[in-house]
């Protein structure tokens, strides 16, 4: 057997490996985010002075009425279905009487507004009295989230040993690129995981020193994704691959920043009119300024840099819509937030950006019925888009030209369905392995880096790795449900919950649209997609789904 | 807080709906990889090494057809064999998409969808290709064809098996040394990547009578109680329709053998547009038949908004008719065999699940015409051969035939063609054969059809 066989077969191996690492790692990175938090024993206790029934109070905002959703449920005529919220805040225990009719009572004495209460005070809503009492007061088990593991259950892999998996899968990236076909420009791989391992370890020690955060598994997960966004642009265009690295690392301070922000979740209504003004600026300014590309006028350039202030509006509009639990039981009106949904979704169509519009029609929707559970909202919100889409069409029938060639990419191969069939070849081409980093010739077709980079990724590195990075960004749906009863309040569990499924609906249009199951609208691939704007707000949204977790802020290393 | 979580699952099934997306991709890839593959622009196998890995192609008695020697890829030996079945075979490069070397060049490169193309050229396994044409069928075909220095089309099919015997398109060149076309040769190799078995269609001419009798014999009891008197010409609609000389008193065997104009132009106006388009679509005029994943050229007939005169001209294949060359020796193939159709296919067999993999081993059989109709036909048909052509065209085969010349206007002359099948037990051959801008079908048409015939009658006899 001669020298090149041997070679060949150490390259295929490789291949083969890399595959099965990436999914070794997503499962590690999801395995150590199900690692249990607290003990699962109650908060806060409430004592019914007439029954001696113990009412375990569990989550850090609680809704107390009659209805069967209620998180502490009275069986009283005279308490209103919303009656009041129980919350915890950094200075203890509240309560905020949501407009019943009765009232509510603290110490005897009727409660306006928040009105704090300690251990032992007693709560009256209608005829039914309440002691607060000490969390160890109460003493059978609780159940908790499948998704969490117990306690006394086999720690999870450590954040240091994690990192150092990620990054050298990420070093396995750089040796493949380094012998590409090409075989021009050997050593540039290495150089540039250099840098990216500098940013990748930077960012885990001012999080684990600094910082002194407990958990690191979600930014791991992120990282994961973005370096290996940063490594696939390598053989592309050199240049970006760092201009990818240092927009990540700006997203990585901006993840900080936005976490730090809303750390007090009733001072963020504070901020809620001023972001409403930059999100609109922002948004006037690209169709003002902006530059038509590809039938969008979404970017703007100042000098040489070009930023897509959409990106950073889809970060904005999740705090817009989140509120904690009193807010959310005393003002009912969406008015507002369906009338800033409007502005944006009406500028973003006036630009052109259709998909870009349908993410944040489709997360209003979410975040719409994550407030009110409202299917009445949801429904007409729907028509009215039907309706805005019909005359679009009627008086914009060009518009629908650009998405003739959807399930039809075949017909249209060498016209409008040039991008999505050529994704289609070289997916096949690549078949479960890849044809290893910087010999796809999918990086030839216009965009292939941004939104056609579900396919870039499945010729380069196998349809497996592909899928793994999909279904990784995926389950931060199913993650972010878990720690929804976990978060110091609604504001976080609503963030977490649509920031996580914007990122699945923007995936969805990224390689559905690319694939030709949907139409291709050009959104970018959370994390994966060249495009400092886009990343910056992937490392944006994701901080809300860190801010959920209730460890985030209170517990330190 | 529990409120919150129960209305996520909204959001849980926005995640469901899109793990369901990727399933129904992952399916998509799964049933399709190798079509999404073997595209032209696919620089993995387009290249210039493109075939430095591929599998060998043998004709069906195993000559090579083509293979790769030391990194090149040869074809064989003779160069009528090469250019006669270059649209079958096809070169180096995807410009001729229908050919065997372009369509299946990934499965002969050793494409399955879990290596991709990934896979290093010293560690990739290539597949082989049989195909049911003969070399020497082929070539002798080519050499007739090619003599005229004209463009046309041959193709030799059993009908029982499907098995294409023969198939053969001018203009051809050479694979080993394709041509550089360029603005000085372009008229010379006009149409060159087209096979025009497959994908190109003609006028028919009186070829097309075979459709117009089926709709007599099925639609007028009294068909064979006729007689008609032929004096040359006929005002029809308005103008005349005119035949080759005058037939004087004939019936309907006669009529066809004589191949008159009058006759079936009356034929034609009598059954009407309605009739007449209910037949040509239950005979597949207006579709195409799928052979090997490539869609065979449509066939044309649409007597929506002809005059009277026009639909008489429709009957006699002229009008705005267009028949397809592979369609008639399929039209041709289901009149031998009672009237059942049987697609035809070029693949003999592959190593490995090759055939699988390309989707073979099932053969739509559709049916044309009733078994009556189809005897009737034939014997129509055998009278003409052995009554007006002669029976020594084709040596020992039992042939029936039709000869057409599609007048294709003024600056061209007809497309001579012949269209038939042979009866003979050990040799169920059915053929079309047409040659562009030439003349009498019987005159240039004739004499390729025999040696096509004879040669691939040859090989089945001798070889099986």
């Amino acid at each position: 057997m001669d020298f090149s066989v041997i070679f060949d077969v150490g390259v295929v191996a490789l291949r083969i490996l890399l595959p099965i690492y990436a999914i070794v790692i997503v499962y590690q990175c999801y395995a150590a985010m199900r690692r249990r938090r607290r003990p699962e024993k109650p908060l806060v206790t409430l004592l019914n002075l007439a029954t001696g029934d113990k009412t375990p109070v569990v989550f850090w905002e609680n809704s107390i009425g009659t209805t069967r959703s209620s998180d502490i449920i009275v069986d009283d005529e005279m308490v209103s279905r919303n009656h009041a919220v129980l919350l915890r805040r950094k200075e203890g225990w509240f309560i905020t009487d949501t407009n019943s009719e009765s009232g509510t009572y603290v110490n005897g004495e009727l409660a306006e507004g928040r009105v704090q209460v300690y251990i032992d005070d007693t709560i009256e809503v209608g005829d039914t009295r309440f002691k607060l009492l000490r969390g160890d007061e109460y003493n059978d088990e609780l159940r908790s989230s499948w998704f969490f593991r117990k306690v006394s259950d086999k720690p999870a892999i450590k954040a240091w040993k994690l990192m150092l998996m990620v990054t050298l899968f990420h070093f396995f990236m750089a040796v493949e690129a380094m012998f590409w076909n090409d075989g021009t420009n050997v050593f540039s791989p290495l150089l540039l995981f250099g840098a990216l391992a500098v940013v990748e370890w930077g960012f885990f020690s001012i999080s684990y020193f600094a910082l002194r955060r407990v958990s690191f598994e979600l930014e791991a997960l992120a990282l994961f994704l973005t370096g290996i966004g940063v490594m696939l642009l390598v053989r592309q265009v050199e240049r970006s691959a760092y201009v990818q690295l240092i927009a990540a690392a700006a997203g990585m301070v901006l993840f900080c920043v936005i976490i730090k922000l809303i750390e007090d979740p009733d001072k963020i209504n504070k901020f809620r009119l001023p972001l409403m003004i930059i999100a609109v600026g922002l948004l006037l300014t690209s169709i003002v300024f902006g530059k038509v590309t590809k039938g969008a006028a979404n970017w703007i350039y100042i000098g040489s840099i070009s930023i897509q202030p959409s990106e950073l509006v889809k970060v904005i509009y999740i705090i817009i819509g989140a509120s904690a639990l009193d807010k959310l039981q005393t003002s009912k009106n969406l008015l507002e937030f369906i009338i800033f949904s409007m502005v944006c979704v009406g500028l973003l169509a006036w630009m052109g950006d259709f998909g870009t519009a349908l993410i944040f029609f489709m997360t209003f929707l979410l975040i719409a019925f994550m407030r009110s559970g409202d299917f009445k909202t949801v429904i007409l919100a729907l028509v009215a888009a039907a309706i805005g889409v019909i005359f679009v069409l009627r008086f914009k029938p060009y518009v629908a030209d650009r998405f003739k060639a959807w399930r039809h990419a075949w017909q249209y191969a060498q016209a409008e369905g040039y991008q999505q069939t050529h994704v289609l070849t070289f997916i096949a081409s690549g078949g479960l392995f890849g044809v290893g980093v910087g010999n796809g010739f999918l990086k030839q077709v216009a965009a292939s880096e941004s939104d056609l980079v579900f396919g870039l990724v499945a010729e380069e590195m196998g349809v497996i790795v592909a899928i793994t990075l999909a279904l990784a960004v995926a389950i931060l749906v199913i993650y972010a449900r878990a720690i929804t009863t976990r978060s110091r309040s609604t504001f976080y569990s609503i963030s977490a919950c649509c920031a996580a499924g914007l990122l699945v609906v923007q995936l969805s249009l990224n390689i559905f649209g690319a694939t030709d199951i949907l139409p291709l609208t050009g959104v970018t691939f959370p994390f994966i997609s060249s495009g400092g704007s886009s990343i910056m707000a992937c490392w944006g949204l994701i901080a809300y789904i860190k801010a959920a977790d209730e460890r985030t802020y209170s517990l330190k290393r | 807080m529990k409120r919150v979580l129960r209305r996520s699952t909204m959001i849980l099934i926005c995640t469901i709906a899109f793990i369901g997306g990727m399933a129904y991709f992952t399916v998509e890839l799964i049933m399709s990889a190798d079509d999404w593959a073997s595209q032209p622009y696919n620089a993995h196998i387009a290249g210039s090494g493109g075939l430095e890995q591929a599998g060998v192609i043998y004709d069906r008695h195993g000559a090579v057809l083509a293979q790769t020697v030391d990194g090149e890829r040869v074809y064989n030996e003779d160069p009528s064999v090469r250019r006669g079945l270059l649209h079958v075979v096809g070169d180096n490069s995807l410009n001729i998409s229908t050919a065997v070397q372009s369509k299946y060049r990934s499965l002969l490169t050793g494409y399955s969808l879990v290596w991709g193309l990934n896979m290093p050229q010293s560690l990739r396994i290539s597949h082989d290709i049989s195909l049911t044409v003969d070399a020497e069928a082929s070539a002798a075909c080519y050499d007739a064809l090619s003599s005229y220095g004209k463009k046309g089309a041959c193709v030799v099919y059993n009908y029982q098996t499907g098995e294409v015997i023969c198939s053969v398109s001018t203009n051809s060149y050479d694979p080993e040394a394709p041509p550089e076309i360029t603005e000085d040769n372009e008229s010379e190799y006009d149409g060159v990547y087209l096979d025009n078995v497959i994908s190109s269609s003609y006028t028919p001419g009186s070829i097309f009578k075979l459709i117009t009798a089926a709709a007599a014999i099925e639609n007028i009891p009294d068909l064979y109680e006729r007689e008609w008197y032929c004096e040359g010409s006929k005002e029809i609609g308005g103008s005349d329709v005119t035949c080759v000389g005058s037939h004087g008193t004939v019936n309907f065997e006669q009529a066809l053998a004589d191949s008159c104009n009058i006759v079936f132009a009356e034929l034609a106006v009598e059954l009407g547009a309605e009739k007449m388009t209910e037949t040509a679509n239950r005979i597949g005029i207006n579709t195409s038949f799928r052979v090997d994943d490539v869609d065979t050229a449509l066939g044309y007939f649409d007597v929506s908004k002809a005059d009277t005169n026009q639909l008489a001209w429709s009957g006699v294949g002229q009008y705005n008719d267009k028949v397809n060359p592979l369609q008639m020796a399929i039209i041709c193939g289901a009149i031998a065999n009672g009237g059942k159709s049987v697609t035809p296919t070029y693949i003999k067999g592959g190593s490995g699940d090759l055939l699988k993999l390309i989707g073979l081993g099932k053969s739509p059989s559709r049916e044309m015409f009733s078994a009556d109709t189809a005897e009737k036909l034939e014997h129509a048909m055998r009278y003409t051969v052995s009554d007006y052509y002669g029976d020594y065209l084709f040596g020992d085969l039992t042939v029936c035939a039709k000869t057409g010349t599609g007048e294709v206007g003024k600056d061209k002359e007809p497309n001579g063609w012949m269209v038939g099948f042979s009866t003979d037990s050990d040799a169920p051959l059915a053929f079309a054969c047409v040659v562009e801008d030439s003349g009498y079908g019987m005159t240039y048409a004739a004499p390729v059809a025999e040696a096509a015939m004879t040669a691939a009658a040859n090989s089945l006899r001798t070889q099986g």
